[in-house]
């Protein structure tokens, strides 16, 4: 009898430890008829977290029947994560797509095309330009972007002036005249913060891009007017050239492993006089405790011999997952967090540009660093808004691509001239589909 | 009917046999049913995904495209070995084992004799020593990134300071730097776990055999190299396997420093893996991972084999 019940225990334990592998779901719907939706974020930090759960907050007080499960997967880690999710359709209602996912997420069917429930909301004639077109690309609206991401020079003030300079550098070739100039190697300091690590390819693609501006494609700013590539131009060539230059005159040796981590801190500890970087630096250089605020500021980003620059804008935002079972209550919440004060508040908190007109008019873009961003945008055909084809499929095996060939290129072990034509012959190849 | 059996009548000459067959039947299902929650998670869990990551292998999985997941046979494995940089990377991961499995025996076996002898404080000398194994490989390399940066480094000022170099050295800028920092910190990192398993190996041999080695006339030398060594000889092969594949199987550290760069020169097979399963293609991914899997246990057979206790010897 004693075995029996201990066989019969067994197999019970067993049949609940195999049962319990099963199920799952992304929203559930409790007795009450609360709806709770799980939401992930891909760019996480502590900060962000922070604001995030505070808007949602917002959002839950305005709609009592919903609650919202936020996930913070490590950043590193958050694209993969979230792809998993997508793919398996589980566990996942509200996700965080960024340009560079956001292709390959549409191609497989991972997101839901939210155009038909966002049509005649009002919330459409309060975004930027930028917004809407980003919202609505190939005629789907997978997300709603939350801020944007654009390239602006940081320089110190004092170190231009005391070696002579009227001002910051205004192109390329300024730069390379003033990192030359500032770059004193024995005594640990440097011109520019060059990138030569991560995401290295995205600086020498704003080059190439400032070099070929009179002849780029606005809709797709990697290719030319005439169709081919950017990288075929013999302007790119001289860009390249250029580029190389610097890094070998005006900045640290080592950056060649440089990533953002880095390059914010040579500036921020004051061993570089230069950094081209997002406006999300600028929150992290007013902590520094090594420059005051009074010693660096912001320029507009660098030219090219064309006298003209192209801002590579990139962008994230809010999408629905396309197995979410819970697409009314996501809708709402994105609709929630694209207009107004919670808008607002998040562009701020992260430093971005923001998505809604009325900010401009808000002392806080105005002023301060944020002015350059405001020079930018007042002067758009100097500084000309393309899009990069950051949502192809293919994006990410770019970067690695393109990243791994530009330390070749730094590193001795290829030419300007090889990096150029192996770019080109990708893109033709990728671009004739 | 057990207990109507009269006391101290002798036991049927059966009874053993039933009660055999009757334990046998109803154990094994028994036995199965215990067995089966384990079995069953570790089929889900373990199991599964290795078989359905084996036939991506086989197949056109690219993230960036599932529109063709067609059967491509030995296709993504031809991939590899056609591909250029595969020769550096095997000789990546080949420099990567050795360069800091040797160091990490001697110093872990040094270690282990100095802390095996008594003193004040051992405790607290064994707590801090054995510190690194509780931290995560990520993070020793993110800080080992930060020490050897060339311009803002401690490595470097340190260098300078002491009058060894004159001019920064460009640690994780230059490929044949930047793979020795990534052994440095491998190094720094795996130590401790020599030191933790040749201890506990020491402590288990008996003093008696010391005395009797010492009555013999046998010094430190002939005591280390007849006494202590053959009696840690099992331990100390099986704790050196178990190292090779988690060092081979070990990116953490290697990622976050240098990326695999500059250039891919400082990928080993499985930095490699994450990157290309960072491009999409799991496809390659798997079949690299299934060149690692079936790498290693070719290795293990055969270091099993060589390092087994001989017949003779016993």
């Amino acid at each position: 009898m004693k075995s029996k019940i201990t066989t019969i225990a067994a197999l019970g334990v067993a049949a609940v430890l195999a049962l319990s592998g099963c199920g799952g779901g992304g929203n559930s719907n409790s007795a009450d008829g609360k709806v709770t939706l799980k939401m992930v974020e891909s760019l996480t930090n502590p900060t962000r977290t922070e604001t995030l759960k505070t808007l949602l907050t917002g959002f839950e007080k305005a709609n009592p029947d919903i609650k919202v499960d936020l996930i913070s997967p490590p950043t590193d880690s958050a694209d993969q994560k979230i792809q998993q999710m997508l793919q398996s359709g589980k566990g996942v209602d509200v996700v965080e797509a960024r340009d560079i996912t956001v292709g390959s997420f549409g191609a497989n069917k991972w997101l839901y095309d939210m155009s038909a429930d966002l049509k005649g909301w009002e919330g459409w004639e309060n975004l930027t330009d930028n917004a809407v077109n980003y919202s609505k690309q190939d005629g789907k609206t997978y997300y709603i972007p939350y801020g944007f991401y654009g390239l602006s020079l940081f320089y110190r003030t004092d170190l231009v002036k005391e070696a002579g300079f009227s001002g910051p550098p205004a192109s390329w070739s300024d730069l390379l005249k003033q990192s030359e100039k500032l770059n004193q190697p024995d005594a640990n300091k440097f011109g520019y913060a060059f990138r030569g690590g991560t995401n290295a390819n995205s600086n020498a693609v704003a080059v190439i891009e400032a070099y070929t501006a009179d002849q780029i494609d606005k809709e797709n700013a990697f290719k030319l007017s005439n169709g081919k590539t950017i990288f075929s131009a013999p302007e790119a060539q001289q860009a390249m050239d250029d580029y190389l230059e610097i890094f070998k005159k005006g900045s640290p040796p080592s950056s060649v492993a440089w990533g953002y981590p880095e390059m914010v801190q040579g500036f921020s500890n004051g061993s570089t006089a230069f950094l081209l970087q997002d406006p999300e630096v600028i929150a992290t250089i007013k902590e520094s405790k090594s420059i005051k605020a009074d010693q660096w500021s912001v320029a507009p980003l660098l030219t090219g011999p064309t006298g003209k620059a192209i801002q590579p804008v990139a962008t994230a935002g809010w999408g629905i997952a396309e197995a979410s079972t819970a697409k009314p209550e996501a809708i709402k919440l994105i609709k929630y967090l694209s207009q107004g004060e919670p808008a607002t508040q998040f562009s701020k908190d992260n430093s971005l540009v923001p998505i809604l007109k009325a900010a401009a008019k808000d002392p806080f873009y105005s002023e301060g660093p944020w002015a350059a961003y405001v020079t930018m945008t007042e002067n758009p055909d100097t500084y000309i808004s393309a899009v990069q084809p950051r949502g192809v499929a293919w994006w990410t095996e770019w970067i690695k691509k393109s990243d791994g060939e530009l330390q070749r290129v730094l590193t001795g072990k290829m030419t300007t001239q090889e990096l150029l034509t192996s770019w080109d012959s990708y893109w033709t190849e990728k671009m004739a589909g | 009917m057990r207990g109507s059996k009269p006391a101290g009548a002798p036991p049927a000459p059966h009874t053993n046999y039933h009660r055999k067959k009757r334990f046998n039947a109803r154990t094994a299902l028994t036995l199965l049913a215990f067995m089966a929650p384990a079995a069953i998670f570790v089929g889900i869990f373990t199991y599964y995904p290795m078989i359905s990551g084996s036939q991506m292998a086989f197949r056109n999985w690219n993230l960036n495209d599932l529109s063709d997941t067609s059967w491509v046979g030995w296709g993504n494995f031809i991939a590899l070995f056609e591909n250029p940089e595969f020769g550096t990377i095997v000789r990546n991961t080949v420099v990567w084992v050795v360069g800091s499995l040797v160091p990490q025996v001697v110093i872990g076996f040094a270690l282990a004799l100095f802390l095996k002898r008594k003193f004040k404080f051992r405790g607290a000398y064994q707590a801090f020593i054995f510190f690194p194994w509780a931290v995560s490989g990520f993070l020793i390399g993110m800080l080992f990134r930060w020490m050897f940066n060339a311009e803002f480094g401690v490595v470097n000022d340190l260098l300078m300071k002491v009058g060894i170099i004159d001019t920064p050295i460009p640690w994780l800028a230059e490929p044949g730097f930047a793979m020795t920092a990534i052994i440095v910190a491998n190094i720094w990192y795996g130590v401790t776990f020599f030191a933790i398993m040749i201890l506990a190996a020491l402590q288990s041999v008996s003093d008696e055999m010391y005395e009797a080695a010492a009555i013999d006339g046998a010094g430190k030398i002939r005591t280390f190299f007849s006494i202590t060594l053959p009696a840690i000889s099992v331990t100390l092969g099986l704790t050196i396997l178990l190292r090779i594949i988690w060092i081979f199987n070990f990116p953490d550290i290697i990622w976050a420093m240098t990326g695999g760069g500059p250039a891919d020169q400082t990928h080993i097979i499985t930095t490699y893996m994450i990157k290309i399963t960072q491009e999409g293609d799991y496809g390659q991914a798997s079949a690299l991972g299934l060149i690692v899997v079936f790498t290693l246990m070719l290795f293990a057979a055969f270091y099993l084999m060589a390092v087994r206790p001989r017949k003779a010897n016993r």
